[in-house]
């Protein structure tokens, strides 16, 4: 069923999450110390012992991975949201307005990039700050579209988070989800180790995991070079698959949001 | 429309035959037609889970109807729903607004998502929150507001896009007396000075009686009753006398004894039903059940009529379910234990000496005897045969009342 969009009410419900990410200061900071204890505990200590991989210091290595893991926890979180609003009532108030409810989860997948792509682009100049990144007017370049990248990327696990969040019930899930999905979703992304160098049943888990790609294309826009494994044009297989997921996930959390009962 | 005596009413609201059927079977709507009268306060009273909550929003289109129409405004709830929507304002019986935001700001989403245009919304805004007396808060996030604050902003809300009718899903639900009583004031006032028709839901007989101008009395899902608090109450001639007894064996011989004489128009035994013992016996049956059944994955089903968590129910809760939700509809008033008659008799204050001797001279030990004018209770025992007080009416709805008192109760405390 086609519903008519609404410019007006995508508007105000990104409005309103981007308020709620303002003023929940506590979280912003929590999760970027996390970001960051990663980056300066595993990037100097690990570092220390790896050196680096195909020419690259540890350091750079890790980081577009670790801005990617803000990008994944920050996203699918925003899209589970949809449990706290039902569960205090707010989604209520937000179903009996008439407009489609294509417009309300547009709205709230578009808030939720928008807010996890801000924390990646914090991380992005936290690690920069470090010495990740070799600063030359081709950065510049590419942290401009890594910013493209990672609205991509969240949109797409923004979308996830809200199909997951129309089908559970409660908050009891949460720990599951976070066990099952995120942190195989974040360990498999190829933050730690280049896929090349791992054994092949790692290999095929780490192909089929969408974050995967989302970190590669951090690590063209960045470093400006990605995994062997997928040759010269392994950006434009990353944009694809990112591509290809974000409208599979937006498409179905629009869908199972859409059958939610009030 | 034309009503008798020729005055002109214009109904804003009218449903025919409208019927909910939930999960193939249970019958919350059940086949109701009414029509509302513009600039009225019309009251849904019934006991929880009458069909009350479902009613509304099958009207608000947040619920496709089974079968059966209805247009508010002029506008069919099926083919414009949207249109529909713009024309009410709904203020739910949970709390629906958003805590992290300031009560302006849960004001100006409204306004936004209604499409109100800047000018018109921020003095609409200003307009309302001086209305409902928020003024001074308004700036403050709503996580800092009282219960009846939140409740006085989610009316100013509903009241925002100039909608034409106006739905209240009990409105004092969990406040105490003198918010109740601010409360019921503030949509006096509205009524008036809004010019908004107003349909509100209730089980306080009293909240009807004060606020409404037409009570629906609705039970199982169907009209039961439909007319002025005044009328309603004149359809009891006489007057009721309440008779409690030491046993409640006595209730059976006293029942025949009276039931004989011709002056004793009818007789009701009020449901002993003690809400607390019953509803702590509820709440220990829900610890009994498995873990991850959780009483809010409960509450969102119960929400939506839907028992979605009926694969992990267990199978007692299943059939209390079901009963609760209409699928049995055996008569709940007698119970066994209950200790009290009401007697409506003609001219009570001159029969009673008559009515203590005949229970005196059949040995049957009186405790205490009350004369009182038909109130609206009155009219809901006679017309549905239960006390609307017996809260066993709807095991979900008691224990999502528990639930948004306790809540009520917590907020009270730490505010």
């Amino acid at each position: 069923m086609v519903q008519p969009l609404s410019g007006q009410a995508i508007y105000v419900v990104l409005l309103r999450e981007l308020k709620r990410y303002w003023r929940a200061k506590s979280r912003i900071i929590a999760s970027m110390a996390q970001s960051f204890f990663f980056l300066a505990i595993f990037g100097l200590g690990l570092g220390g012992f790896v050196g680096g991989f195909g020419g690259i210091s540890y350091l750079s290595y890790l980081a577009p991975g670790i801005i990617g893991m803000g990008l994944l926890f920050g996203s699918v979180f925003s899209g589970v949201s949809v449990i706290f609003d039902r569960q205090f009532g707010f989604m209520k108030e937000m179903l009996v307005a008439p407009v489609s409810r294509t417009s309300i989860i547009l709205g709230k997948i578009l808030g939720g990039a928008v807010t996890a792509s801000i924390q990646g682009i914090i991380l992005m100049a936290v690690a920069g700050i470090m010495g990740a990144f070799t600063p030359t007017i081709a950065l510049m370049a590419g942290a401009i579209a890594a910013i493209g990248v990672m609205l991509l990327i969240t949109a797409g696990f923004v979308g996830l988070g809200v199909a997951i969040g129309s089908i559970l019930n409660d908050f009891h899930a949460f720990q599951l989800l976070s066990t099952f999905v995120m942190w195989p979703l974040f360990m498999l992304s190829g933050v730690f180790f280049p896929i090349d160098a791992v054994p092949l049943p790692l290999q095929i888990a780490m192909l089929f995991d969408p974050m995967f790609y989302g970190v590669e294309l951090l690590r063209w826009c960045l470093l400006g070079a990605g995994t062997p494994l997928l040759g010269p044009l392994g950006w434009l297989i990353s944009l694809g698959v990112v591509a290809g997921f974000n409208a599979l996930m937006v498409g179905l959390g629009t869908y199972l949001f859409s059958r939610v009962q009030v | 429309m034309w009503a008798i005596g020729g005055l002109s009413k214009i109904s804003i609201i009218e449903v025919k035959a409208l019927t909910k059927i939930f999960a193939g079977r249970i019958r919350a709507v059940d086949g109701i037609s009414f029509n509302v009268e513009k600039g009225e306060i019309l009251g849904f009273l019934g006991p929880n889970g009458a069909g009350k909550t479902t009613t509304l929003n099958v009207l608000a289109t947040l619920l496709r109807p089974t079968s059966g129409t209805a247009t508010v405004n002029g506008h069919d709830i099926l083919a414009e729903p949207d249109a529909v929507r713009r024309s009410i304002g709904y203020v739910f019986q949970d709390p629906t607004l958003d805590l992290e935001l300031t009560g302006r700001e849960n004001l100006d989403f409204h306004g936004r998502i209604y499409g109100l245009k800047r000018d018109v919304r921020q003095r609409r805004i200003s307009e309302m929150l001086e209305v409902v007396q928020l003024t001074d808060r308004a700036d403050e996030l709503v996580k800092t507001y009282s219960g009846g604050m939140k409740r006085r902003l989610e009316i100013a809300r509903g009241l925002l896009h100039y909608p034409q009718v106006l739905f209240l899903d009990e409105p004092t639900l969990g406040l105490d007396p003198q918010t109740r009583r601010a409360i019921w004031e503030h949509i006096r006032r509205l009524n008036q000075e809004e010019k908004v028709t107003i349909i509100l839901t209730t089980h306080y007989t009293e909240e009807a009686d004060y606020l409404c101008e037409r009570i629906l009395i609705i039970d199982f899902g169907k009209i039961v009753a439909l007319d002025t608090p005044d009328k309603l109450k004149a359809r009891l001639e006489g007057d009721v006398v309440s008779l409690v007894f030491k046993d409640p064996a006595a209730i059976g011989k006293v029942h025949l004894l009276l039931e004989k004489e011709d002056w004793v128009r009818r007789i009701n035994v009020v449901a002993s039903g003690n809400s607390h013992a019953t509803l702590s016996h509820m709440m220990q049956m829900m610890r009994g059940m498995p873990s991850g059944f959780g009483v809010d994955g409960m509450m969102s089903g119960m929400n939506t009529g839907n028992i979605r968590g009926g694969g992990k129910m267990p199978e007692h809760l299943q059939q209390m379910l079901a009963q609760d939700m209409g699928g049995e509809r055996g008569q709940r008033g007698f119970d066994g234990d209950s200790r009290c008659l009401n007697l409506l008799v003609d001219d009570g204050g001159h029969r009673i000496p008559e009515i203590v001797r005949l229970i005196d001279e059949a040995g049957v030990v009186l405790e205490s005897v009350e004369l009182h004018k038909p109130t609206l209770d009155d009219v809901f025992l006679s017309v549905t045969g239960r006390d609307i007080r017996d809260e066993r009416g709807s095991f979900m709805e008691m224990v999502r009342r528990h639930r948004i008192v306790q809540q009520a109760r917590g907020r009270r405390v730490r505010g």
